[in-house]
């Protein structure tokens, strides 16, 4: 390594602090999902399970009464069922960046939180798909959106913007799952080995799929796992910018925008982070984690959302200069009438929570402060959902006969339906910080001091820090 | 109430004929099901409109395709006339006071669905109006009176008839002394031969007419004028120039069909070398007259009176010779006013005998007087209008009326039978006629609902619906029609044709007869043969009387109008009030009707309401707002109201629409908006100042279906006047610049076949809905209720976009019908992701119900808005009966199915089918869409655009043509005719 390098090196601070040892990483991580239930977990699956039966409820008297139980109207045909749907899409984004696109570009902090952001994933595109799935008129023939032979020969439209939202989200969900569960695998089997019950080790013996920690096994599982990375890579990418077609296919000013597909992936990824934040915050201080989820990811999270954040400010004020730009009268009242229309207080909230709030990440003090940041992470995620709620909403309400305007409030059943979301969401993430291991341990044992090859040498290669911990861990060894 | 007869105990019915028909039948039916109790299940409270609809099925049964005969037929032996699939048309009319609308009547399997205007017949043409539009949903209204009651109880028409036999004896016998009818107007031979026959009898019975809202004023200042109540008839394509004083008369007034199309005959032009006619309106409430105005001067209703005698002395001061105007003082009018009338009398006198001055049915008599006098200064007697006199006519008078609730009140009249009216709803506040109803001895209803007047009379007796009797009429100018059924009294109702005939006879006999009758004596020749042609063609022809000459008598002119005392003029502590018939439910007989109340009314767009419509400055000089409750107060009566602003409104002015507050009319009817009539007095039954009004703290919600009425300077309704279309013919297509519309690819040609297109002339569209409500009843489009109009679920494939221009107070009002416009490059067939919409090979945009799934992204992505969503399932409840209604050939939708205007599809394969089965190519004007068979106006042109040689052609090819958002590139088939407007040069100048 060249001296600069090594110096670079020496400055970083190391990114498991409480001087972790290969032992205390699985002791901790494990314990969590294999020891006796916490009474405040009962009591929070039982708040989260008993909104998500809501939400079921609410699915089934939208079945039973059909679509004007919600506020939709003419010319608003699309309301908070396509904001929460775009929204919850939008969280997902996060997991798999960090899990593959960091992997890709070996940003080893990611290892921290990698695991439950891929959870939060796919509990967020769980929660996603369902509202496009129950937003339409007759659920009972939704089958007709997928490419099933039949005797009539009868087609989906393949130019339809939906239909690519069903391929696209279908495909990112089904990769985030293997993702997911192929990182899981080693983990699963530790806990196996770990298990003390009959059924713990025949349930997670099935799902650790015979792993056994070989050294063959571990190459197949790095090609795997880095195949798998490179297969989510463009879908990060993809799944935002298909769901952006969705409006910017359209004819309706305000939808019809080509910076759509970066600007709702850049919105994605900040809006992911800020959850990501917001869920890390908690739960590494129920379960204790801070040495695993260290105030340095934390940062870098924060940094992550300033930058997208940025993006985000840039493409509303980019709208609104190609809306004048364009000479079109249509676009060009479609943007004021977000700012000074009958919407504007959804307008105003999004860019205080988008645009405003995340520029005070430039200081150090603010990026670090772990109550700040966790009220600027939700605010964030208000900011976001109102911006699809303005996107959705404002271009529909007011387009291009003015006869036709009127405005689109969302009725209790939207608002128990968004609710109840959340319920789903965190019914099942309560059940995953339960049952499976939320930190990915193999992962996180590879960036540790002693996972160097050169850690036991001792031959200078290595910075202080790394050196202190051999010098320990030789000791106990 | 009569003991049940022993029918059902001895005998056993004989065939399903009787059983069917029996009314002792029914009777037992009714209490086996008890009024209300197919109510209790029907699901309510959300979609009330539902629970509205919910029928007594039990009679909806038997009451199913029934034919105009004499015996039920069943289809074993199938009628040779009727082709299951394959409608039938019959030509009837539409008694309307004295009006009359011929009709030809589409049937299918014995059950009529539509009402399409007689080509032959003088007041509809082949067109209509949204009132017979919608009077084939009033058959089949399930809240129609179903038994004859007799105080309130279940009673039977030989129970009623045996009580008559007894009354008619005695009457007979005292010469009808303290007898009374009340009919309603009518123009009828039968009719009046019937009442000849009642009168012979009883020759000391009264007989009274008597209308809420008729043509009074109009026969009483045609009489102060020429000393006969004579009936006037305006033939406007005739007119160069017209000035309505406070007449509206293209769409609520009568005879508006007739004056509509020959308004827009006199405004038609093909290019700009073409002449149009001027239109000059004075009046304090905002109308689709007003709309269509050159010159609108907004006047407080009150004040109208002095344009009239200004316009008199006017035409003098420029040559023209009245003595009207030497015997009567001038008036000074406001600078605006006088500016006004001054270039209106230059226009009038240099378009002498070319011109006509028309009234308002409100206006009092004097201004008809006024009027007539101007018409016929200007020599426009016996051209653009013409006099006829009423035969056969019940004319309405109002004064027998209050004498007839004076003699009630002393006892002189005992006896009263109310033939068709609903007084105890629509009588003025003040007559008094809910205290002698109770004082009559004896009390007979005749009414097609148990209505408020109904349930305060000892018998009731269910009246048949047109299309279930015989009758005849007479239209205004004279010409005979006949009223033919179509159907079976669907509830055993009888016509106020056969109520008179069995009053005055003492016993029943049968409409047919009665008509047949008459008719022997009108028609010459072989009776059979020429009766089959008559029921054929509907009209006589050739049966419309002579105009009458006419003579003025000036000096009872001028002493009518010296005898009058000056109108108040309206401030904010003494307001005007203006009555006027609702243009949708009338006087509030349609109020059971749901197409007419979820229709939005033309000028204020509110649906399912009533409001006190106000300009902007009165609302802000009495602060209140719209959806504000107020008191209003006049002459010691109080009603509370919520306020809507009406742009156009006259200042220290408001107009509450008659018909609505109803508490008796039915599950629609009944509750719906606020019933001006408690306010309406014997003295003042149009307008009044003196009206106080106080603001509530209280808020109503209203429906409204347009929230916003600018246009933004969008190039949506193009206009121009008629100078400047000279100047710049191509204005309108050039109104949007856009960079040449090219594809990626190459697109369908369109190019071989049958391709649609529709043309859509702004300039002679008025605004009248007739279109709309057509579409509606052809479509089997439902209603939803105030509730969805209000969430902007309204469903109407064809919508009229009703904007305002120009200042708030004094807006200028354009219209625009918009349904599908069926774009070739359409954007929401490319976004629908199961294809449930797409293109056909003859251009048309066609919705597949069965593979919807409802994602409304098509709506979403439609530029405008002309798509349709089921939010509910609006037809499920729908009771049996209703389905009666609707069009077989049209599918009728489910909840969560997208649906939009088709241009009829359904009648372009009729057409189709017809033509490929006589081995010919359609017709041009063979196949016509629902809303341009409607339209008064012809403002509609439908057909094939591949023809060189069609209508609709023609007219694309006009230079005034262009495409609505054709920037967007997505191809309309639809297009628009620029509207024009055509000031008078010299106002222009000076405003």
């Amino acid at each position: 390594m060249s001296v600069a390098s090594n110096q670079l090196v020496e400055q970083e601070t190391p990114l498991i602090s409480g001087d972790q040892t290969f032992a205390s990483v699985t002791e901790k991580i494990s314990s969590i999902a294999e020891a006796k239930t916490p009474k405040m977990w009962y009591v929070a699956i039982g708040i989260s399970a008993s909104i998500m039966f809501f939400f079921l409820f609410l699915i089934g008297y939208l079945v039973w009464e059909g679509i004007g139980i919600w506020g939709l109207n003419i010319p608003v045909g699309w309301g908070w069922a396509i904001v929460n749907f775009v929204f919850w899409v939008g969280i997902g984004h996060a997991g798999t960046l960090i899990s593959a696109i960091l992997f890709l570009f070996r940003q080893k902090w990611r290892t921290s939180i990698n695991r439950f952001a891929e959870a939060m994933t796919l509990f967020a595109v769980i929660c996603a798909l369902i509202f496009p799935g129950i937003h339409v008129g007759r659920i009972w023939m939704a089958y007709y959106m997928f490419p099933l032979p039949n005797q009539m020969s009868m087609w989906p439209n393949f130019r339809s913007p939906l239909l690519w939202d069903v391929f696209a989200v279908g495909t990112y969900f089904t990769v985030s799952l293997l993702f997911w569960y192929t990182g899981l695998i080693p983990d699963l089997a530790s806990m196996r080995d770990r298990a003390k019950t009959k059924i713990r080790r025949y349930v997670l013996g099935f799902f650790s799929l015979g792993w056994r920690g070989g050294n063959r096994q571990w190459q197949h599982y790095e090609l795997a796992y880095l195949l798998l990375a490179g297969l989510s890579t463009p879908l990060v990418l993809s799944v935002h910018s298909v769901v952006s077609t969705d409006f910017a296919t359209s004819v309706i000013p305000g939808w019809h925008t080509t910076i759509f597909p970066p600007y709702f992936v850049a919105g994605a990824i900040f809006s992911g982070f800020a959850m990501v934040n917001t869920l890390a915050i908690i739960a590494r201080k129920i379960y204790g984690l801070e040495d695993f989820i260290t105030i340095k990811h934390l940062e870098k999270m924060n940094i992550i959302m300033l930058v997208t954040g940025s993006m985000v400010g840039y493409a509303y004020s980019c709208e609104f200069f190609i809306a004048w730009y364009s000479g079109n009268e249509y676009e060009t009242f479609t943007f004021l009438n977000r700012a000074f229309g009958p919407y504007a207080w959804a307008y105003w909230t999004m860019v205080s929570c988008n645009v405003i709030v995340p520029q005070l990440f430039w200081f150090k003090k603010v990026r670090t402060s772990v109550p700040i940041m966790f009220v600027m992470a939700l605010l964030v995620n208000v900011g976001m959902w109102f911006e699809r709620f303005v996107i959705v909403v404002s271009s529909l309400s007011r387009d291009f006969l003015p006869a036709n305007w009127d405005y689109y409030s969302p009725t209790w059943v939207d608002v128990g339906m968004f609710i109840g979301s959340f319920g789903l969401f965190f019914t099942l993430f309560l059940i995953f910080l339960r049952f499976v291991p939320m930190i990915a341990m193999a992962e996180v044992k590879a960036v540790l001091p002693q996972a160097d090859p050169h850690f036991y040498h001792g031959n200078g290669h290595l910075d202080t820090a790394a050196n202190t911990v051999a010098v320990k861990e030789g000791g106990k060894a | 109430m009569n003991k049940p007869s022993n029918v059902l105990n001895k005998e056993y019915w004989r065939s399903l004929n009787q059983l069917a028909d029996n009314e002792e039948y029914r009777k037992y039916l009714e209490n086996e099901f008890p009024e209300g109790a197919s109510e209790l299940n029907s699901p309510m409270k959300r979609r009330n409109f539902l629970g509205l609809m919910g029928a007594s099925i039990a009679l909806a049964g038997l009451a199913a395709c029934r034919r105009p005969v004499e015996k039920i037929i069943p289809y074993v032996a199938q009628p040779e006339e009727v082709i299951p699939g394959i409608p039938n048309y019959y030509a009837s009319t539409i008694p309307f006071g004295l009006e009359s609308f011929g009709v030809i009547v589409e049937s299918h399997e014995g059950h009529p669905t539509k009402i399409e205007g007689n080509k032959k017949h003088p007041s509809t043409m082949g067109a209509s109006n949204i009132l017979q539009q919608a009077s084939i949903l009033d058959l089949y209204d399930p809240d129609r009176s179903q038994n004859v009651l007799n105080g309130g109880k279940i009673s039977t028409w030989s129970a009623f008839e045996g009580f008559w036999k007894g009354m008619h004896k005695e009457f007979s016998a005292n010469r009808g002394k303290g007898l009374a009818v009340l009919s309603r107007s009518f123009h009828s031979p039968s009719m009046a031969r019937a009442q000849h026959d009642f009168m012979k009898t009883f020759p000391q019975a009264r007989w009274v007419n008597y209308e809420a809202v008729s043509d009074v004023n109009i026969y009483a200042g045609l009489k102060i004028a020429t000393g006969r109540p004579v009936q006037p008839v305006y033939r406007l394509d005739k007119a160069k120039v017209v000035f309505a004083l406070d007449a509206d008369f293209l769409y609520s007034e009568t005879d508006n069909i007739r004056n509509a199309r020959g308004f827009a005959d006199g405004r038609r032009l093909k290019s700009e070398k073409d002449d149009m006619n001027r239109l000059y309106v004075a009046e304090g409430i905002f109308t689709v007259t007003g709309g269509m105005a050159d010159h609108r001067l907004r006047v407080n209703t009150s004040q109208i009176i002095n344009l009239a005698v200004a316009l008199v002395h006017e035409l003098k001061s420029l040559g023209a010779r009245s003595v009207v105007a030497d015997q009567t003082k001038p008036v000074q009018l406001p600078e605006k006013q006088a500016v006004f009338i001054n270039a209106l009398a230059k226009d009038l006198i240099a378009n002498r005998g070319k011109s006509l001055v028309l009234a308002g049915r409100r206006q009092p008599a004097e201004v008809h007087a006024l009027v007539y006098a101007i018409n016929n200064t200007l020599k426009n007697t016996g051209n653009a209008v013409e006099y006829y006199t009423l035969e056969d006519a019940g004319i309405p008078d109002p004064d027998e009326f209050d004498l007839l609730i004076n003699d009630l009140m002393t006892g002189t009249v005992s006896t009263l039978a109310i033939l068709g009216g609903n007084p105890l709803y629509d009588a003025p506040a003040d007559a008094g006629f809910d205290l002698a109803i109770q004082i009559a001895q004896h009390t007979i209803h005749l009414g097609s609902h148990v209505d408020e007047t109904a349930s305060k009379c000892e018998w009731h007796l269910p009246m048949a619906h047109f299309l279930e009797s015989w009758g005849d009429a007479r239209a205004l100018d004279g010409t005979l029609s006949v009223v033919q059924p179509l159907i079976e009294p669907l509830f055993g109702g009888r016509s106020a044709l056969e109520i008179v005939q069995l009053l005055a006879d003492g016993t029943p006999t049968r409409g047919y007869e009665i008509v047949q009758r008459n008719w022997k004596k009108v028609l010459r020749g072989n009776f059979e043969h020429s009766w089959k042609k008559l029921l054929h063609e509907g009209v006589l022809e050739n049966s419309a009387s002579k105009p009458v000459g006419t003579k003025m008598k000036p000096a009872e002119i001028a002493k009518a109008l010296n005898g009058r005392s000056p109108a108040e003029v309206p401030s904010a502590h003494s307001l005007e009030i203006n009555f006027v018939a609702s243009p949708a439910l009338f006087d509030g007989r349609f109020a059971n009707n749901g197409w007419l109340q979820e229709l939005p009314d033309s000028v204020s767009k509110l649906s399912w309401d009533n409001a006190v419509l106000m300009s902007l400055q009165t609302a802000q000089a009495l602060g209140v707002k719209n959806e504000d409750v107020v008191l209003l107060e006049f002459e010691g009566r109080e009603l509370a109201a919520p306020v809507w602003i009406q742009p156009g409104q006259a200042d220290f002015s408001i107009l509450l629409v008659l018909g609505y507050g109803r508490n008796a009319a039915g599950r629609i009817g009944s509750g719906v908006g606020f019933n001006a009539y408690r306010l309406r007095t014997v003295k003042h039954p149009d307008f009044a100042t003196g009206l106080k009004i106080t603001p509530t703290s209280e808020v109503y919600e209203m429906a409204n279906t347009q929230d916003h009425n600018s246009m933004e300077g969008r190039p949506i309704v193009r206009e121009a006047s008629l100078e400047e279309y000279r100047k710049e013919p191509n204005f309108a297509p050039e109104m949007v610049e856009h960079p040449p519309l090219v594809s990626l690819w190459e697109e369908h040609s369109y190019e071989e076949g049958y391709q649609w297109g529709m043309v859509i002339d702004l300039n002679a569209c008025t605004g009248c809905n007739a279109c709309t409500i057509a579409c509606q009843s052809e479509n089997n489009i439902p209603i939803v209720g105030k509730e969805q109009v209000r969430n902007g679920r309204e469903m109407h494939w064809l919508r009229m976009d009703r904007y305002f221009i120009g200042d708030i107070d004094e807006p200028e009002m354009v219209y625009q019908p918009v349904g599908c416009q069926q774009c070739e490059n359409a954007p929401c067939e490319q976004v629908c992701p199961v294809q449930a919409t797409v293109h056909d090979s003859e251009g048309l945009n066609v919705m597949a119900y069965n593979r919807c799934i409802g994602t409304r992204y098509c709506s979403n992505n439609c530029p405008y808005k002309v798509r349709r969503f089921n939010f509910f399932n609006y037809t499920k409840d729908l009771p049996e009966i209703v389905h009666m209604a609707q069009n077989p050939d049209v599918t009728v939708r489910s909840r969560g199915v997208m649906e939009k205007c088709t241009y009829c599809t359904q009648r372009i394969n009729e057409g189709k089918y017809a033509a490929k089965a006589e081995g010919r190519e359609v017709k041009d004007g063979e196949i016509v869409s629902a809303c341009e068979q409607a339209c008064p106006t012809n403002a509609i042109t439908f057909g094939n655009i591949n023809d060189p040689n069609s209508a609709v052609v023609q007219m694309k090819k006009q230079n005034r043509n262009y495409e609505l958002l054709a920037e967007l590139n997505v191809q309309p088939r639809t297009s628009y005719l620029a509207k024009l407007r055509n000031p008078n040069p010299e106002l222009e100048k000076s405003s």
